[in-house]
């Protein structure tokens, strides 16, 4: 056990820190950690930080400004291994909804208007493989403690995380409760990917979807199902595309239009 | 020209940093850059349902997560007409204090304290202060257990919805939290008197205006229905943007906020300075004991005074959970069959007043307004970062400035990606302004108010027409210099429309008319800098919907110079219009 410690860094693009603030509060870990890993960045909880080589980054946050694509540009050219954290690095996050970039600048100038900003360009939001590419991925917004002390553990002895392949229905199931589809409610647990332990279905809630889509989810034919049941298309596309991120945005562009 | 730049603030949530100028001797500048980009987040949450926005706008910040749930809560049960059992009001109170605990611990004794006793971060601090780190990381955890056993999850939890929640947590529960809150109290002692006693720099020290929730019926609280400033006067949260009227910057994707003309603080010092009269019990007594002057000039305090308020918490948790517990049924959901409504509500987030306004139509949210305690907290962040470097560059300490902007910065406690979101202007009116100027004054005689500095150039544009419609013999003209600090023209006029005339730097050619409804000019970029002060003399929001600007792009606005030969044709041009 004379190995070299692995060389880590966090960052942070834009987001709601969420991810970043999650590995903060695995209070009962931190320490062991910190005392685990060599954490060469982490400006949310350090100001020593170096901007070296690295082992592995861990990067939450879309990419949202010019400064950002710079940034992660150079956090890919310094490190092995680059992971994708929450659900904005992942898929992009709430705010990656807008299809082209048109309709994201009518959004952007009804809110800032005109004014130029002076230290950097904003851009439409996206994940960070838009750029860059990503070793792994870990989704959820934010994401889970067991599930990232697990993914952190895993890699520390050398071994690469798996991705589910689960919908929360998969656990929603061990946890024993009510299908609230079937009881009239919309819930995206078919959609989406698992990881969160079904926790919205175990408050008698629907899930919204914020684990991100499940890659390998029939949407096409969920969708279809849930007409049968009665709900407005209109209704179930915004409810889908809530959480979904840029990378199948067009895919509700197409839904319903094709054939079956 | 020499620049002392902060590249990226470490120990702060989000990302930013602060930039000082320094020309010879004198601090030209001071900018607090917000680099998180900007996720338009209240342009999302149009025309989603108010449930999906009860999910969604929450993830604007994760530290601040349950004020945010808490703010779009009470919002959109205002705008629904939906009143909420005792029991849901108890349980969100209690949900509220594990936030603060949460975040009020993390921050002094994790982000804060490693400045003041010399050590790069709170890992780093544990070889001295082993006992206080390990403690102050269970008593985080033990917030982060409130927040979840109430929300569900860490962050984000999804438990809390329109009505009530999904699933209340058991009796067991609740004891537990109870009980764990009565064991750490000697810690909360001894966490009040650590920083409490804390050697905080006099620099930099002044004085400004604080402002936070009114809780009501003489309590200390982290919600309510008014504003109270620290000079005394209360604004109903309908009113909210009275105080304030954001606009937005070009060094950052928060917009800035300003009362009458002039910066305010929110946050824990805030609200120690205006309501910690009222604190009771233990906190009580260390307020007597520890609060002094100083409290009211130096952000440093922030600090000192988040200690206070954990304590506050940590005497609360019990009595909420007691009276909990003797409510034994669980209420169901509250139900609402409403489609239409307006609502907005007033929250404290840990690091200040935190506001959210929804509008809903057929059952879809139509407009939304977050303005966040950070945007709020921008503009004195930068002047006590200005101050603090001025003094120190005036002492010979150059070196010093850049670790004091830090602490500055950090005292406060800046959640920036909460900061960096987005309130919706509207759409400036296309219409020629001699069109705009007759349909108003279709609907009463006019007030013209002229505003502006006639020793720039043509910043005093605004003076000058007024004068000459004096001397043209319009009626109810009146200059900037009359009405400072008394509002008597302008009450019981609630029908005759307001104009005041200004420069007003849109960026457009020099001469170029706009007028422009006042609540646009708010939320807009290019607001006059001294316009703010005549925002109080407007008696009610109906004035303010009423009251316009007709503003005139300058040319130049430097000391000593005349008007310009464009802004004196634009002057020509609207006299006649109004003459005739």
């Amino acid at each position: 056990m004379n190995q070299e410690k692995l060389k880590i860094g966090i960052y942070e693009l834009t987001g709601c820190a969420g991810d970043a603030l999650l590995i903060l509060d695995c209070e009962k870990e931190l320490l062991d950690i910190f005392n685990a890993a060599d954490i060469q960045s982490f400006l949310m909880a350090k100001s020593d930080n170096i901007d070296g080589e690295l082992d592995v980054a861990l990067v939450e946050g879309s990419v949202t400004t010019e400064r950002e694509i710079e940034e992660l540009k150079d956090i890919r050219k310094r490190s092995k291994l680059v992971v994708a954290i929450g659900l904005c690095a992942t898929v992009g996050g709430i705010q990656a909804r807008f299809l082209d970039q048109k309709e994201w600048e009518d959004h952007f100038k009804k809110v800032y208007g005109d004014v130029k900003m002076i230290h950097t360009e904003a851009v439409q939001s996206k994940p960070i493989d838009a750029y860059i590419d990503v070793d792994y991925y870990l989704p959820g917004c934010p994401i889970g403690k067991e599930q990232f002390l697990n993914f952190f553990t895993r890699f520390l002895k050398g071994n690469p995380p798996e991705k589910s392949q689960n919908p929360v229905c998969v656990t929603c199931k061990y946890n024993e409760n009510e299908c609230l589809l079937k009881k009239g409610i919309l819930c995206l647990g078919p959609l989406t990917a698992d990881g969160c332990g079904s926790v919205c279905i175990n408050h008698n809630l629907p899930c919204v979807g914020c684990w991100g889509p499940l890659d390998v989810a029939n949407r096409t034919s969920e969708f279809y199902l849930l007409q049968e049941q009665g709900y407005a298309v209109e209704e179930i596309k915004k409810k889908m595309a809530n959480y979904s991120g840029s990378k199948i945005a067009g895919f509700f562009e197409k839904l319903g239009k094709e054939k079956r | 020209m020499k620049k002392i730049t902060i590249d990226h603030l470490a120990r702060v949530e989000g990302n930013g940093g602060v930039t000082a100028t320094i020309d010879g001797k004198v601090v030209t500048d001071v900018k607090f850059n917000i680099y998180e980009g900007p996720r338009l987040i209240e342009r999302l949450t149009v025309g989603r349902t108010p449930e999906e926005d009860v999910s969604i706008a929450p993830r604007i910040c994760a530290i601040c997560t349950l004020s945010h749930k808490n703010a779009v809560l009470w919002a959109m049960e205002n705008a629904l007409s939906v009143t909420v059992p005792r029991k849901v009001y108890l349980a969100r109170d209690l949900m509220h204090m594990g936030e603060m605990i949460e975040s009020h611990s993390l921050h002094i004794f994790y982000l804060a304290l490693p400045d003041y006793v010399g050590f790069p971060n709170a890992i780093a601090m544990a070889s001295k202060f082993a006992f206080e780190v390990k403690i102050a990381l269970e008593m985080k955890e033990f917030g982060n257990h409130i927040m979840k056993v109430l929300s569900g999850r860490y962050i984000h939890g999804e438990n809390p919805v329109i009505g009530g929640f999904g699933k209340f947590p058991s009796r067991e529960e609740f004891l537990w939290i109870k009980n764990r809150a009565i064991q750490f109290m000697p810690f909360v002692y001894k966490t009040v008197s650590l920083f409490c006693e804390l050697d905080y720099p006099d620099c930099p020290e002044d004085d400004t205006l604080y402002a936070c929730c009114e809780p009501g019926n003489n309590e200390y609280g982290f919600w309510g229905d008014e504003i109270l400033l620290s000079n005394g006067e209360r604004v109903f949260r309908d009113d909210y943007m009275k105080v304030t009227n954001e606009f937005v910057v070009s060094h950052s994707y928060a917009k800035h906020s300003r009362y009458n003309g002039k910066p305010y603080s929110v946050g824990a010092l805030a609200r120690v300075n205006n309501l910690g009269e009222r604190l009771k019990g233990e906190a009580g007594e260390r307020y007597k004991k520890y609060f002094n002057q100083r409290w009211k000039r130096n952000p440093l305090f922030h600090n000192a005074a988040q200690a206070l308020e954990i304590l506050y918490c940590f005497e609360k948790i019990p009595q909420l959970v007691d009276e909990i517990l003797q409510i034994p049924e669980d209420p169901p959901l509250v139900q609402y069959t409403a489609k239409e409504g307006k609502g907005t509500a007033l929250v404290e987030a840990p690091r200040g007043l935190l506001i959210h306004h929804y509008e809903i139509e057929h059952g879809l949210v139509k407009h939304v307004d977050i303005i966040t305690p950070t945007a709020q907290n921008a503009e004195d962040i930068e002047r006590y970062c200005h101050l603090a470097a001025q003094k120190l560059l005036d002492e010979g300490k150059e070196d010093e400035i850049r670790d004091r902007m830090d602490l500055v910065v950090r005292a406060f406690d800046p959640c920036i990606s909460c900061s960096a979101h987005l309130a919706q202007v509207q759409k400036a009116p296309k219409e020629n302004w001699k069109v705009q100027l007759d349909k108003i004054t279709s609907k009463g005689i006019p007030i013209f108010v002229g505003v502006g500095n006639l020793n720039r150039s043509d910043d005093a544009l605004g003076i000058n027409l007024a004068q000459k419609l004096r001397e043209q013999g319009v009626s109810h003209v009146w200059l900037e210099t009359e009405l400072r600090g008394k509002g008597e023209p302008l009450e019981n006029r609630n029908d005759q429309p307001l104009i005041f005339l200004d420069a007003l730097d849109f960026q457009e050619e020099p001469g170029k008319v706009t007028l422009l409804p006042l609540e646009y000019v708010f939320r807009k970029a290019s607001l006059s800098h001294k316009f703010a002060p005549f925002i109080q003399l407007l008696k009610n929001s109906e004035q303010l919907k009423n009251s316009y600007l007709l503003g005139v792009q300058p040319q130049s606005v430097k000391e000593g110079g005349n008007l310009s030969i464009r802004v004196r044709e634009a002057l020509d041009k609207i006299l006649e219009c109004l003459a005739n």
